[in-house]
């Protein structure tokens, strides 16, 4: 407590001489934006060849990660026109690419991969509320720190007043976002793991709070004010404590491209540009000054809570957001299963092959595929891909986009399933039709496909649909690199309103109708191949 | 059979062909015969005696370890170790081999997922690479031969069993085969259906003077086509002649057979 107190004293000291400073220095510093086009003027002169930052000026565009997920205030779809991103950092990078003098293209992807994706070259920059940490520091190259946060603890309207620091919950589990700093001040502050409770977003860490499965919980002052305030049942402790800072991060060894953000930055946060921003989202507090931020002019705040409201129950809009999104997973199945059972049918017949490499080599496939979770295939495959074309020699040729893995993922892991259906179906036809086939003096090709293929694939066909169906479901676990899926459209739907479960509901609807519309055909195509030919064979499921 | 010099060419010959199952369990034995161009040689023996394997293994669907067998007078295949892998060359090879010589099985094996007139097209169409209207013609005109030019539209599950076996034997006849291999034909068929196929197997042998080894156990038809009679036991032959010789001899394994 006396510690806490003495901090408190220093930080007001502080606070008040930068005050002072910024005061002074903030009076001639005018902001740069040219009042007429809201633009800012280009200052970063162009960098020599071979660098990432000519590269960026070349393509005239940043590409920077950001997890949309997370949601507001830092970045979430626009609730009036989804397919938008809104935020005070969307907002942020948007200027900072004025100064160096190109577009700004914000990147998808799951908070906890920002970095890995930025690595991987996808990216050349994050910015999304990473907390600078000197774990971090050995990986990535931080920039100038753009936001001071503090950590503020909600607990229960009822609670109030019977808890006001970390000290009155010992014993009691915390809910906080998954990774966040609110994580290694729980430890540190001796919580033990089982009571640190993770989240994967903003808003989840409250409703379990507000449900009572959690007492209390820790997050940065801008989710708090955010998220929190929106719950009457809930309470935020104003006191702030475990002060830290937000900056952008890029590759190590790319000077050229952090002087020029550092050097946007600096003037971005002189100029009152930041301020201002910070000022229109609500997340300006006085503890920017810590940081060299000036305050800038005062702005009207943009009505967050009203556009919400106004957006809420637009079931037209939700429900145009939510077709598109499952038009995105009907054609990510519509490819990525004929892929499936087209390769299926290679490693089956490499499987039947009498050469032995290649009946092992697909042996070993399919039990590696079919052994390891799809969710883990999907992010190993969208971040090593990049490092493997790296390695051998391809460049960025292998640094596919996140719909191209998915669909990469999602055929080649249902190719270990098809395989052993093809399996299954050829081994199901009379090895007599592959003599007489044969002894026609068809080759061995031919037999397969004219006799043996078209035999069997009637055979086949109830458990291929059966997969398909397993499918389209299946394909919501992409989004986690970030492709704008039925799952992920619904999720970000109802984070940007505050109605998760309600959007859930709706998109499983959406799931099941596409379910049995494919299941539907499915039946159709089977009953006319049935109609003609083949006595019925069935097949237990793969799955 | 007549003796003309066309007559006396030599269509199938075979020399001390060998066969070892994996086991090492040998099934054919230093089999050695002469084929000439319409002669009907029909092979009779008890089960297990190797009749049906010696057919198979003239068309390469079964390997076998020693000897060789000549067609035409040229060799189109050789004894191979039982764990040899076929190359690309000898798969090409034995394909062409097969294009020579028409097989028809016990189960008849017509293709179930396409109708008559597309099974007996399928070998003109995709091996002989013949357009398709003149495939359609070449299996309409082989479909005539066994009588069933007016089932071409029908599935081969909706014919009876002696009438899916004529269309086996039509689909291997539209290839113009130099020499056809019968495996006990009539052996899943009842003794009416039997008639039936035996008629077809007959205008071949004496309308259009095909060349062909049939295995049956149908001794009264085999006394009626055959210009030679083969016994085979234990994977030999163990006796060879005409009808005539064969019926006439006191042989211990012909008077079983013939009293059973």
């Amino acid at each position: 407590m006396r510690q806490d107190q003495k901090a408190e004293i220093a930080v007001v000291v502080i606070a008040l001489s930068l005050l002072t400073v910024c005061w002074c220095s903030g009076a001639s510093a005018a902001s740069d934006i040219d009042p007429a086009t809201d633009k800012a003027p280009v200052v970063i002169p162009q960098a020599v060849e071979g660098t990432s930052l000519r590269r960026i000026q070349d393509q005239g565009v940043l590409r920077w990660g950001i997890d949309p997920a997370g949601g507001a205030p830092y970045a979430m779809p626009d609730p009036r026109e989804p397919q938008r991103l809104i935020g005070f950092e969307i907002e942020l990078v948007e200027r900072l690419c004025q100064y160096i003098g190109v577009r700004s293209e914000p990147v998808a992807a799951d908070w906890l991969a920002l970095i890995d994706n930025m690595r991987a070259g996808r990216t050349d920059l994050v910015m999304n509320g990473l907390e600078v940490s000197p774990e971090r520091a050995e990986v990535v190259a931080f920039t100038l720190p753009y936001y001071r946060y503090g950590q503020q603890l909600t607990i229960r309207a009822d609670d109030e007043g019977k808890v006001r620091s970390l000290d009155d919950l010992a014993g009691k589990r915390v809910s906080v976002l998954n990774g966040s700093a609110a994580v290694d001040v729980l430890e540190r502050a001796g919580f033990a793991a089982e009571l640190i409770v993770q989240y994967d977003d903003s808003l989840a860490p409250y409703v379990e709070l507000k449900n009572g499965r959690v007492d209390a919980s820790l997050a940065e002052s801008i989710i708090a004010a955010y998220y929190a305030a929106s719950m009457p049942e809930l309470y935020s402790v104003p006191r702030m404590f475990s002060f830290g800072d937000y900056a952008g991060a890029v590759r190590k060894g790319e000077p050229e491209l952090l002087d020029a953000i550092n050097a946007a930055l600096s003037r971005m946060k002189e100029n009152g540009d930041l301020g201002r921003t910070y000022q229109r989202w609500g997340v300006w507090t006085d503890d920017q000054q810590h940081v060299g931020i000036s305050r800038g002019p005062e702005v009207a705040k943009i009505d967050l809570a009203s556009a919400r409201s106004a957006t809420s129950l637009n079931w037209p809009l939700i429900m145009r957001e939510l077709a598109t999104a499952t038009a995105t997973t009907i054609v990510l199945t519509g490819i990525s299963m004929p892929l499936a059972v087209l390769f299926g049918l290679v490693l089956a017949l490499m499987e039947r092959s009498p050469r032995r490499w290649l009946e092992w080599t697909a042996r070993i496939y399919i039990q590696v595929i079919r052994g390891t979770p799809l969710l883990v295939q999907i992010f190993l495959v969208y971040y090593t891909l990049p490092v493997i074309g790296e390695a051998l020699g391809f460049g960025d040729a292998l640094v596919w986009p996140a719909f191209a893995v998915g669909i990469l993922c999602l055929a080649g892991n249902y190719a270990a399933y098809e395989a052993e259906i093809h399996r299954a179906g050829l081994d199901a036809v009379p090895r007599g039709q592959r003599e007489a086939a044969l002894s026609l003096g068809m080759t061995p090709w031919q037999a397969l496909r004219f006799v043996e293929l078209p035999q069997s694939f009637r055979i086949i066909l109830p458990p291929i649909i059966n997969d398909l169906v397993a499918m389209i479901k299946d394909t919501s676990l992409v989004y986690v690199i970030g492709v704008r899926e039925l799952t992920a459209v619904a999720l970000g739907l109802g984070k940007a309103r505050l109605i998760v479960p309600q959007m859930l509901v709706v998109a499983a609807g959406f799931y099941l109708v596409v379910s049995v519309i494919a299941d539907a055909i499915g039946k159709r195509i089977e009953a006319g191949l049935q109609r003609r030919g083949t006595p019925k064979v069935t097949l237990p499921p793969a799955h | 059979m007549t003796s003309s010099a066309i007559d006396e060419q030599v269509v199938l010959e075979v020399q001390g062909l060998t066969k070892r199952w994996a086991n090492g369990q040998q099934v054919l034995n230093g089999i050695d015969l002469t084929v000439t161009k319409a002669d009907v040689f029909v092979i009779l023996g008890s089960n297990g005696s190797g009749k049906s394997t010696f057919l198979r293994c003239l068309n390469l669907l079964e390997d076998y370890q020693e000897g060789r067998v000549l067609l035409g007078g040229e060799e189109v295949s050789r004894g191979r170790p039982a764990d040899h892998v076929p190359n690309k060359g000898e798969q090409t090879a034995a394909t062409r081999l097969r294009r020579r010589i028409g097989m028809v099985f016990q189960q008849f094996n017509l293709f179930p997922h396409v109708d008559v007139l597309r099974n007996v097209m399928m070998g003109p169409l995709h091996v002989l690479k013949q357009p398709r209207a003149q495939a359609a013609e070449t299996a309409r005109a082989a479909l005539n031969k066994v009588g069933l030019a007016d089932r071409a539209d029908c599935l081969p599950g909706e014919l009876s069993g002696g009438q899916q076996q004529r269309v086996a034997i039509a689909r291997a006849i539209a290839m113009s085969p130099e020499l056809m291999l019968f495996d006990e034909p009539t052996s899943a068929l009842d003794p009416v259906l039997r008639r039936e196929v035996f008629g077809v197997i007959r205008d071949l042998v004496f309308r259009d003077g095909n060349t062909m080894l049939l295995v049956t156990h149908d001794l009264d038809f085999a006394r009626e086509v055959a210009d030679r009679i083969i016994f085979m036991d234990a994977g030999r032959i163990a006796l060879s002649g005409t009808p005539d010789e064969i019926f006439a001899s006191d042989h211990p394994l012909v008077r079983r057979f013939v009293s059973s």
